[in-house]
């Protein structure tokens, strides 16, 4: 009975369109991800193949993250359809047992469910025949992933959720709970993602997750591409667990099921309950009533057809409408997982090493926009459906449509109850947000901001919402009204990707509007309104247009429709639709004028073929010889409210080469307009206004040694608005740009080329440009900053509104005011980089000193909160740097903050721009654990006035160490004396886990530290864990005193610019020969350790100390660029040590019993060590101060000997 | 006063639903009789702004003047009342409160005045004692009533009921009939359905329409007036009906006591034991139904 059953079901499944529906989206979805890079899912990218074997893996499991929703659909018709259609009677009645029916239901559905995924592995196989694909980024078909992600994925997942929803269908007999279960799915997701974000918690958090998604993640997060292309993972771990786990409960699930099904319930209530209603109307008398046709009569009311009555019923009929939608049952489902989604979001938020922000309100609206986007577009469209064909559903329209109602008032009551739903999930998400902003103990709210930053959110689903109800109106059936819709937003995406990205033909787009708590919503209102009332426009034009062949009645067939519209263009009709499509042309045309004329549009293709023409056109001259800009003079006047700048400036060039010089290749940005430009006699051989490049020839060479004065005056304009891009660095509050933006440099410029391969590969460039050689002394005579300057010295004015405060490198001179303006002239004293920032905003000013340096923080006064932490930072840094590598060239340190455009902070000379996105906001909790990455990130950027702006690296390969890495360094260093080592492993931790994730997503090839080629997870992530494990080697004395003796050798050095070979020189002369070795694993190769403690014991001794057993296992491996690994031959200094626990207060704390570096050579070693008190833990490197993939059985508890 | 000229309707799908309908229609109760597919519906739901022909004319007299009931939509609507053959409701709103929300929407803005018309017409349609209750558990002849109750809000000029009794059982539909029976002669009530009791017990006048075509027009009595003299009656054994219906012009046959009872028109006495009998419109119904089959079936020879 049970095969009749199941195969019943699956036939009836199978005869659904939505079953094939789903197959063939979910085969495009993969196969979209496998053929385009457009479509980011899986991580094929740079050397991972696009059908490895992971990636196969990821995908497929990200797919039944998306599928829950059919899955939910499959098994709730299965469980329900009998008592839906009350044919629950007619299977009860027969003899089949409970089990029969349930399970045969059951595992029909879920074998149709999954032929959906069968769907989305097709994707991917077809994907990868596909012609157009690199052969270099393929891997042979190989059959077992497949069936991999069937066994371990796709089916446990099928099953849990299959069985979890099951349950809900058939014993609720509801569909709404069934999709409540969906909720439940996302916030056990979400709880398995708030503990994935501390690093200590990954493995429960992982083990949490019922798609097994975040147990994938971990068991493979550190493979390499090699690794990625050939293995899969193995099961004997957390992954496997997750998989029983989640398995098992699938199964618990069905025989609770099983236990707790009532066939008769639902069937008996029903009955009762007809039975329960009396037989109204029936005593109702059969008889005219004697008054006849004048009772009628006594019934007559004024009746009211006015345009104001029409005008009330129109809101009168919205709130019905609306008020229908609010209280539905669906609609709250909805709203709670559009909320449950959000607040999981915002606890998520910008965590940096632990730390979180505070929860200030444009990161909750970003959270808000972020995680209802997508509902809000479902949402939208569903209702425009649901509402469009609400009294046909329920077989009203007759009468409806013969009610002397005007045909726009159920049409624009439906739009209007649309809005509302949207405005008011946005409402109650705003209200969520403050209550978690109040949660959190954030009391700075800003209701104002919320109703601002809803009402911007919401007009992109407001408009839709009337395409979406007019698409339903002119196709005049649901399905199609969807379909329609469906189509629209895919294409949408695909214009996008083929780089139609004009904001005039995406109905409904704008350009960005980002928020900064400095510059409001700034200069963007503009351009986001105009483009609002453009689509506003248009969307009216919709509307009228939806009137016009709008069905009233039962008449659907086209060509009377089309009469019908001719008929009905008249009146206000007809004039709506020509004022609105007028309207719509003539404000488009003045967004034209300000996107396109006023300013320059690219496309995003556009952009990169100008890049790549530059490269072709310019890049022979990559090589020609300079003068050198040794000396800078600007005056900037700044307009922040007209976003305008207006600069003078004066450069001395100097032939630094032993050739005469006679030409210039100057480079400035097209947008900047030229006023003069006077220097040595010259002709222009060369002008190219699209590229902003121009070659002069100068009619007297500049001789070897010889200077020149280079003068210039030239404007920036912001007018109107664009279409995407706009211009962030001159802004009414939070003014930020540096000379390379806006001022002229010289020679061709290598930073504009193109460095995406495939980008490259379309223009015909040739393969990604690499770094130079380490040792390449030609490319050493430029810093890798610059080419056309290296030190140089500084002076300049800026001038600026009366209420803001300007800001240049260099020390203030005077300040004046003039003509309402106030004037700031600065001057610097000692040589810096030709790399200098301009800053003005409205700041409030918190000023120190340390010794004789001045210490000023320049903030928007409402982000208070870290600065005294700022101050703390540069304090002990300056401290810490000038005793141990040299003095500080400059007498002061300023931080400046900027608007959160860009998220970063960059050290200028004396002045670090540090974004208010980042440690301005940081919360900084008193959790012990917690690490102060303020601190931090401040220590960072002070530690770069030694690092880049002292030791400059030339253009080769490994300068990035000689900047960043010991700048990490430096800070670390600093943190330690601060927060002590215990806190520096925490942050370690992040560093190697970083690091180690790093390397899997490598595009290119891994390079050792030595010859990072400016690649963040090596020469920050593992430069951070290289440098410490250096000084824990060698000693912080020994580190120091090599880079304080390299600073001295190499500081404000002339070409050729210091390489890494310079600074491994000095680690050299400092470490014994005994530990040179790590020398060359630390930064000559790329080496990993895969250590572990395999035994533990202890015996109680006589004498009442503990004799300790201890067996690890030790094993060193060298990797190359692509993740091959080869055994290299182990003699290394390992820490080996055994831990105890005492109670320090509440808590109890780990305690050193022993700790001992042992030179091992053998892969098992077994040591016999003696400490004072009861051991806890032992094993080798068990402070994880090496880089090893598995850290965590480095360990292992100790038992006492004859127990097991 | 509703005059329907030279009426015609083609679907897409090529049924020719009207061809050529003329019918005056005065007030009073109009009875539209016809069978399934005759295209009663398709005529009530372009005289209810529902449907377009595509050809010909309707105009509706009185009050304010003439309309164009197929072009000046918006005004007839104000003048119309509709319960039309399929109607659904919300099932879990109350009576009392869709009436009203009807009521607002035929133009009753008032609230008191509309207070009034509700609570009258639930009265009248003696709705009273279940107002308060869900729609969705009213039995059919309720729901048929709160339709009628709907259709006359607003006092309309020109009521328009299709097919209100079908499905409705004898005891209900007594009641429907009653009710409508009400409404009196100063509007134009249009009544259509294939059951020939409605009409005989309400109707002052009446059509029947087949296959599109208005086969015979005029008041139950007038017809009537047509067949006199000219029916017999006869109860035959089962085996013979198939000869008889060859001899003989048989517009009807039923069982009687297990014997079929056969009516047949002849202007002349038929003889062979068939008694005469008096028309009644059940007759004049088939025998015009019949007469139309024998033309078209003569027509397509």
């Amino acid at each position: 009975m049970f095969a009749k059953i199941f195969t019943f079901e699956l036939r009836y499944q199978a005869r659904q369109p939505l079953l094939w529906g789903v197959a063939l989206l979910f085969a495009l979805l993969t196969f979209a991800a496998v053929t385009s890079d457009a479509v980011r899912l899986g991580g094929g990218i740079g050397n991972v193949h696009r059908n490895a074997p992971l990636v196969i893996l990821t995908l497929l499991s990200v797919m039944t993250i998306l599928g829950m929703f059919v899955i939910t659909a499959f098994v709730a018709s299965a469980a329900i359809r009998d008592f839906e259609h009350d044919t629950a009677a007619l299977f009860f009645s027969k003899p089949i047992g409970k089990f029969d029916y349930l399970a045969g239901r059951f595992a029909g559905s879920l074998v149709a469910s999954l032929g959906v995924f069968v769907g989305a592995a097709l994707g991917i196989v077809i994907g990868s025949w596909m012609p157009w694909l690199e052969a270099e980024r393929l891997g042979p078909f190989a059959f077992t992933p497949y069936l991999y992600a069937f066994l371990v994925i796709i089916i446990p997942n099928v099953l849990f959720l299959g069985a979890v929803f099951f349950a809900l269908a058939s014993l609720s007999r509801s569909v709404l709970f069934t999709y409540l279960g969906v909720v439940f799915a996302f916030v056990v997701f979400g709880i398995s993602g708030l503990l994935l974000r501390d690093l200590d918690n990954q493995a429960l958090g992982s083990l949490l997750d019922p798609f097994g998604n975040a147990s994938l993640n971990l068991v493979t997060r550190y493979w390499t591409p090699v690794e990625k292309n050939t293995i899969l993972p193995a099961l004997w771990n957390n992954f496997g667990l997750n998989r029983l786990i989640w398995m098992a409960v699938g199964l618990l699930v069905f025989a609770a099921n099983l236990a707790f099904f009532n066939p008769a319930k639902s069937v008996v209530r029903r009955k009762k309950k007809k039975l329960a209603e009396p037989e109204a109307g029936v005593g109702a008398l059969g008889a005219p009533s004697p008054a006849g046709w004048h009772a009628w009569q006594t019934l007559r009311a004024t009746q009211d057809f006015s345009a104001a009555a029409a005008f009330r019923l129109f809101l009168r009929q919205a709130r019905l409408e609306t008020a229908g939608v609010l209280k539905s049952v669906l609609f709250l489902v909805l709203l709670a997982f559009g909320l449950t989604n959000f607040l999981f979001g915002a606890a998520l938020s910008d965590d940096i090493y632990g730390t979180s922000v505070y929860p200030v309100t444009h990161n909750m609206l970003e959270g808000l926009g972020g995680s209802f986007s997508f509902l809000l577009i479902i949402i939208v469209t569903f209702y425009a459906g649901e509402l469009y064909f609400k009294e046909r559903a329920h077989k009203m329209h007759e009468v409806y449509d013969a009610l002397p109602v005007p045909t726009w008032v159920p049409f624009a009551a439906k739009l209007a109850a649309i809005a509302s739903i949207v405005l008011t999930f946005q409402a109650v998400g705003a209200l969520a947000a403050m209550v978690f902003q109040l949660v959190k103990g954030y009391t700075r709210l800003e209701p104002l901001l919320y109703v601002k930053g809803v009402l911007v959110d919401s007009s992109f689903f407001l408009l839709i919402a009337v395409l979406a109800i007019v698409l339903q109106a002119i196709t005049n059936s649901k399905f199609l009204g969807y379909l329609v819709m469906i189509v629209y937003m895919v294409s949408r995406t695909v214009l996008s990707i083929l780089s139609f990205d004009h904001v005039l033909y995406r109905y409904g787009s704008t350009p960005d509007i980002p928020y900064s708590d400095m510059n409001g919503y700034g200069h963007f209102v503009p351009g986001y309104l105009w483009l609002n009332l453009y689509w506003a426009l248009f969307a009216v034009f919709l509307f009228a247009l939806g009137l016009l062949f709008k069905v009233r009645g039962t008449e659907s067939r086209g060509k009377i429709r089309w009469r019908l519209a001719t008929e009905r263009f008249r009146g206000p009709l007809a004039a709506t639709l020509v004022a609105s499509l007028l309207g719509f042309l003539a404000v488009g045309v003045w967004i034209f004028y300000n996107t396109n004329v006023r300013n320059e549009y690219l496309s995003s293709d556009a952009q990169k073929d100008r890049q790549a023409d530059y490269e072709k056109k310019y890049r022979k001259y990559k090589d020609a010889a300079l003068p050198r800009i040794t000396e800078v003079k600007v005056d900037v006047d700044l307009y922040p409210e007209e976003r305008r700048m207006a600069a003078r400036g004066h450069y001395l060039l100097k032939n630094k080469t032993d050739k005469p010089i006679d030409t210039l290749y100057m480079n400035l940005l097209p947008r900047v307009t030229v006023k003069a430009l006077d220097f040595r006699d010259h002709e222009r051989t060369r002008y190219d206004r699209k590229q902003g490049f121009s070659i002069y020839r100068l009619k007297q060479p500049l001789a070897p040694g010889e200077t020149m004065p280079f003068d210039f005056s030239l404007e920036v304009k912001n007018p109107g608005f664009t279409n995407g891009d706009s211009d962030t660095s001159l802004v009414g509050n939070g003014t930020f740009f540096n000379n390379r933006e806006y001022f002229p440099d010289f020679g061709y410029n290598e930073d504009r080329q193109l460095l995406d391969r495939n980008d490259r590969r379309k223009r015909k460039l040739p393969p990604v440009l690499r770094m130079a050689k380490v040792d390449d002394l030609f490319a050493r005579r430029n810093t890798y900053i610059a080419k056309d300057s290296d030190w140089i010295g500084f002076e300049a004015t800026v001038s600026t509104n009366p209420d803001q405060i300007a800001i240049a490198p260099g020390y203030l001179q005077r300040e004046w005011s003039a003509n309402g303006r106030r004037y700031f002239h600065y001057k610097m004293d000692a040589p810096i980089l030709h790399f200098y920032s301009f800053l003005s905003a409205r700041y409030q000013v918190k000023k120190d000193r340390w010794n004789d340096v001045a210490i000023e923080i320049y903030y928007h006064s409402p982000h208070a909160y870290n600065v005294d932490r700022m101050v703390a930072s540069i304090k002990k840094s300056l401290d810490y740097y000038t005793r141990n590598f040299g003095p500080y060239q400059h007498k002061q340190v300023r931080i400046l903050e900027f608007p959160g455009y860009q998220t970063f902070a960059q050290s200028f000379p004396n002045t670090i721009p540090y974004s208010e996105r980042l440690g301005f906001i940081a919360r900084l909790k008193e959790d012990p654990e917690a690490i102060d990455y303020v601190f931090y990130v401040t220590a960072h950027e002070v530690a770069h006035q030694w690092w880049a702006h002292q030791v400059i690296g030339g253009d080769v390969q490994g300068a990035t160490m000689l900047s960043e890495t010991l700048a990490q360094y430096s800070a670390l260093m600093v943190m330690e004396k601060e927060y002590g080592p215990e806190k520096m492993r925490r942050f370690l931790k992040y560093e190697l886990d970083n690091y180690l994730r790093g390397r899997g997503t490598e595009l290119i090839e891994e390079e050792p530290l030595m010859l990072v080629e400016n690649q963040q997870y090596i020469h920050y992530r593992k430069g951070s864990v290289v440098m410490y494990a250096l000084k824990d080697a060698i000693g912080e004395e020994a580190v120091n005193r090599a880079l304080a003796s390299y600073v001295r050798e190499v500081k404000f050095q002339e070409p050729p610019f210091t390489h890494t070979p310079d600074l491994m020189r000095h680690f050299y002369e400092v470490t014994p020969p005994d530990k040179q070795y790590i020398l060359k694993d630390l930064f000559e190769t790329i080496t990993l350790f895969e250590n572990r403690a395999t035994a533990a014991v202890w015996h109680r001794r006589a004498d009442g100390k503990y004799d300790v057993e201890l067996t690890v296992e030790a094993k060193k491996v060298r990797a190359d660029g692509k993740g091959n690994e080869t055994p290299a031959r182990l003699d290394d200094w390992i820490d080996i040590g055994v831990f105890g626990k005492e109670k320090k207060g509440r808590k109890e704390e780990e305690t050193v019993l022993y700790l001992q570096k042992h030179r091992l050579s053998q892969p098992t070693t077994t040591f016999h060590l003696v400490v004072d008190k009861l051991p806890v833990e032992a094993g080798i490197d068990p402070l994880n101060k090496l880089v090893d993939r598995d850290s965590k059985d480095n360990r292992k508890k100790v038992t006492a000997a004859g127990k097991v | 006063m509703l005059s329907i000229r030279n009426l015609s309707k083609t679907y897409a799908n090529g049924v020719e639903a009207l061809r050529d309908v003329s019918l005056e229609i005065p007030r009073g109760m109009f009875g539209l009789l016809g069978p399934n597919g005759a295209g009663k519906s398709t005529l009530m739901r372009t005289l209810a702004t529902l449907q377009e022909a595509d050809s010909g004319t309707v105009t509706l007299d009185g009050g304010a003047g003439t309309l164009d009931v197929l072009r000046q939509k918006e005004e007839v609507q104000k003048v119309l009342g509709y319960l039309p053959q399929e109607f659904g409701v919300y099932p879990r709103i109350s009576a009392e409160t869709l009436l009203d929300h009807f009521a607002v929407l035929k133009g009753i803005a008032n609230s008191r005045e509309r207070k009034e018309v509700v609570q009258g017409l639930l009265r009248q349609t003696n709705l009273w004692d279940v107002r308060r209750r869900r729609l969705g558990t009213f039995s059919g002849g309720m729901r048929q009533r709160f339709g009628i109750a709907q259709a006359l809000l607003g006092n309309p000029r020109l009521l328009i009921v299709d097919e209100p009794t079908a499905g409705l059982d004898p005891q209900e539909r007594n009641r429907f009939l009653n009710l409508l029976s009400e409404v009196g002669e100063n509007v134009v009530v249009i009544l259509s359905t294939h059951i020939v009791e409605d009409v005989s017990d309400l109707c002052t006048q009446m059509a029947i329409l087949a296959q599109g075509q208005v086969l015979a027009t005029g008041s139950p009595q007038e017809l009537l007036a047509g067949l006199d003299g000219t029916l017999w009656q006869k109860a035959i054994d089962k085996h013979e009906l198939a000869d008889y219906q060859e001899r003989y012009a048989v517009i009807s046959s039923r069982l009687f006591a297990g014997r079929p009872l056969i009516h047949v028109f002849s202007s002349e006495p038929p003889g062979n034991g068939f008694t005469p009998i008096p028309a009644d419109l059940e007759d004049v119904y088939f025998h015009t139904l019949r007469q139309a089959g024998s033309a078209a079936a003569a027509q397509a020879a």
